[in-house]
């Protein structure tokens, strides 16, 4: 199994919301290789090793991606469709972590072949542990293609 | 006349007689000569005779024919008269039909002048509603758009009213658990308010946001097996709260066609609601049941816990009313609003009776299909 460098790659435009995932992560052990990016425009420079990542090897994907859904530039709708079209991405699973059940939202993220969608709760408790259970299924139930 | 011809053969016979007896006297020739002038005169006679017989025949024949004709001309002028008659009854009727014709004629403009006048009332009619018309989709344009504000309004609140409430809630709860040994119990105090109040709000947000989803949310039926449903929602209740005493009574008759997410919904509400107004009796009770009623089938949820003062009922179902203090009873007063709304979506109903300190039961009734 190759040593990854990145195993969360956390996409997350509020920053308040980026500290509570961290420290919910860390609490449990699961930050370690965890980079957080603030918009899909940077997101998508850094999987597909462009602009200030140009330096990266490509090949060195992220276990899990956690992605917000209302981001500025580019949109976490919009990140998860060019990721799941191309062939070196579609199967890193992504997260879509947002604060929205709107249903329109669920189904067209689905739609682009979503692996899973979180709401975010308001409470800090539940909110912990949404994101340790995630984080904990991806990097240590789930088993996608290395490839 | 026939007497008459009689007497002539008669005077002939006679003379041929007397001429036979003459034998005797006169001459031979002076017979002779006389014999002959006597046949003679007798078929002068005789054809005299004969012609007054065929003038009289004639005569007989004309009188016939004019007595014919004087039939026929009677004949023909009572058929004349007959005629006349009826040309005379046909000629009344005539004018009897023509004042009739008359009479509808005059109804038959007034009935036109109706009509005009009604027509130019119909075009004056169908005008309004054609201005009616293009009001009315004016209207639902403007609705629709309204409606996009308020969908977008609602993506909004749940979006970014969520995100910095989750903040305050977040960092107060990062802080009791980082810096609890800094704290005194005042300040854990305060900062646990600041917990409860921000969750509560967030709650609020969460409720009001299923409350628009419901309104926007289109009603499919399907078959529901409702003790099912039931029994699965006491089952999660049950799951949800391990230390749960009450005990659950009554028994469901007949499923229903409706919305089974929405129901559920309702179900969870009522049931929910029940336990929570129940809860502080020493041995709470709920009953679920159902009957049916004038095509309707009637479910209710009925508990024996502190009900309310039917006083405030026109309130009960109001958004964000509640006939209990928050000290008392955790809320939003979104749950009953909801049931409300769903139930009206499908066209059913909903009631309650309470008393207070002994009980409430909720009913919802829906059409048979």
């Amino acid at each position: 199994m190759p040593n990854r460098d990145v195993q969360i790659l956390l996409v997350e435009d509020n920053k308040a919301d980026a500290m509570l995932t961290i420290r919910a992560l860390k609490k449990h052990n699961l930050a370690n290789n965890l980079i957080h990016l603030v918009d899909g425009a940077q997101a998508l420079d850094f999987i597909f090793a462009k602009g200030d990542h140009i330096k990266r090897n490509i090949e060195n994907k992220p276990k899990v991606i956690f992605l917000d859904l209302k981001m500025p530039k580019v949109s976490g709708l919009e990140v998860l469709q060019i990721l799941k079209k191309d062939e070196r991405t579609k199967f890193i699973p992504v997260v879509m972590m947002t604060s929205s059940k709107e249903e329109k939202d669920i189904v067209e993220s689905h739609h682009l072949g979503v692996n899973s969608y979180v709401v975010k709760p308001v409470d800090f408790e539940k909110f912990s542990k949404v994101v340790t259970d995630s984080g904990y299924y991806w990097l240590e139930i789930n088993n996608a293609p290395l490839q | 006349m026939k007497t008459n011809l009689t007497t002539m053969s008669h005077v002939g016979q006679a003379l041929q007689l007397a001429l036979k007896a003459n034998k005797i006297g006169p001459s031979l020739e002076e017979q002779t000569i006389h014999l002959g002038d006597l046949t003679v005169a007798n078929e002068q006679i005789d054809f005299s005779n004969k012609a007054k017989q065929k003038s009289t025949a004639e005569h007989a024949v004309g009188d016939k024919k004019s007595h014919f004709q004087k039939k026929e001309k009677k004949k023909r002028s009572a058929e004349l008269i007959t005629a006349n008659i009826e040309i005379a009854r046909q000629n009344e009727e005539k004018e009897k039909r023509a004042a009739e014709l008359a009479i509808a004629n005059k109804k038959l403009v007034k009935e036109n002048k109706a009509k005009k006048k009604r027509a130019a009332q119909l075009i004056i009619a169908n005008k309004e509603l054609l201005f009616q018309n293009s009001e009315k989709a004016k209207r639902a344009r403007e609705l629709e758009v309204a409606n996009k504000e308020l969908e977008s309004f609602s993506y909004s609140v749940s979006h970014d009213l969520r995100a910095p409430l989750r903040a305050i809630n977040g960092f107060t709860q990062v802080l009791l658990e980082d810096y609890q040994e800094q704290f005194d119990e005042e300040v854990k105090n305060l900062l646990d308010e600041i917990v409860a109040n921000s969750k509560k709000m967030g709650e609020l947000i969460d409720n009001l946001l299923e409350f628009s989803r419901v309104g926007k949310q289109h009603v499919s039926k399907t078959e529901i097996n409702m003790q099912a449903l039931v029994d699965s929602v006491i089952c999660d209740l049950r799951q949800q709260f391990p230390k749960l005493k009450t005990r659950f009574t009554g028994k469901i008759v007949g499923n229903i066609k409706a919305d089974k997410h929405m129901l559920k919904q309702v179900f969870i509400n009522l049931i929910s609601n029940a336990l929570k107004y129940s809860g502080k009796k020493e041995k709470a009770e709920i009953e679920v049941g159902s009957y049916d009623e004038k095509g309707n089938r009637v479910y209710y949820v009925k508990d024996n816990g502190v009900g309310f003062d039917m006083r405030y009922y026109d309130k009960l179902f109001g958004v964000f009313q509640r006939l209990h203090s928050n000290v008392e009873f955790e809320g939003t007063g979104v749950g009953l609003a909801l049931i409300h709304k769903i139930i009206t979506k499908h066209e059913g109903k909903v009631w309650a009776e309470a008393k207070v300190n002994e009980g409430a039961c909720f009913y919802i009734s829906l059409p048979i299909l």
